[in-house]
């Protein structure tokens, strides 16, 4: 067949000009291991220097120690602003207690019947002139009538 | 404190209370009518005292009361309270419209000894 003579003839020649091509690329590359690959060789210096290694294995220890050094303030900050929240918070709440304790203070009414406590120390106090000139008209009408009754009980 | 004592005192705040004239009928309701000669006297002498028109008409025009009392201590007191008035002139008034006008002659002869006393005196 025509069309298939022309195929494999096709094949055979992109095979020789792959293999020429392989060979001079070789012949240009230098390689450092001494091992021979098949595929295409990478172009680009993959590898480095042990002097470039031990250089950057330093600035890499700096950059490590720096990252360490950040994140450890990140944490730390972290830490103190939880830590100061929960004291502020603590905070507020102790002031909020102390103002609700003041204002239940204030709201609260004491009374003490001063009055009462008086008289009680002090009997003949409730019918000295200067307290009851204080009292209502009726309240004395109301304690001459009972005194009254009394001395006539008493009679 | 006895009772007597502790009425005395109510009758000495009534005379200084600011209501005078709650003050003027309590006296004259208790005070006035009390069997006791000593309330009587202290309240005939506290009405005298408060020198008002409603106060002295008790003291002065009615019966048993004051001038008028059936006890002679009660009577004096209350003549020597009136005698002892820096103003009497309101005293002096009603005395003369008791003397003029009074339906009891007792009423009138008593009214007419101490206008002639507070007369001499003044």
């Amino acid at each position: 067949m025509q069309i298939g003579k022309i195929s494999l003839h096709t094949a055979k020649a992109a095979e020789q000009a792959a293999s020429q091509n392989n060979a001079s690329q070789s012949k240009s590359v230098s390689n450092p291991f001494g091992v021979s690959f098949k595929g295409n060789v990478i172009q680009a210096d993959v590898f480095q220097s042990s002097a470039q290694k031990a250089s950057s294995g330093i600035a890499e220890k700096g950059k490590l120690f720096a990252s360490a050094v950040v994140s450890g303030i990140n944490n730390f900050n972290e830490a103190f602003k939880s830590r100061m929240n929960s004291i502020v918070s603590f905070g507020k709440k102790v002031t909020s207690n102390v103002f609700d304790t003041i204002e239940k203070i204030g709201n609260t009414e004491i009374k003490f019947d001063m009055e009462g406590i008086k008289n009680k120390l002090f009997p003949d106090r409730e019918y000295s002139v200067k307290n009851l000139s204080n009292k209502p008209v009726d309240e004395l009408k109301t304690m001459w009538s009972g005194l009254r009754q009394e001395s006539t009980q008493a009679v | 404190m006895d009772n007597n004592k502790k009425i005395k005192n109510i009758i000495q705040a009534l005379g200084e209370h600011k209501d005078s004239q709650a003050a003027i009928e309590l006296l004259t309701e208790f005070g006035t009518n009390s069997p006791d000669d000593d309330i009587r006297e202290l309240t005939a002498q506290t009405l005298i005292r408060k020198n008002t028109h409603e106060s002295l008409r008790v003291v002065l025009i009615s019966q048993g009361k004051g001038i008028n009392d059936l006890s002679a201590r009660v009577a004096m007191a209350s003549i020597n309270e009136l005698l002892s008035l820096k103003d009497k002139s309101e005293a002096v008034k009603i005395l003369d419209d008791t003397i003029k006008m009074h339906s009891d002659e007792d009423v009138r002869n008593t009214a007419r000894s101490v206008r002639a006393l507070m007369t001499f005196s003044s």
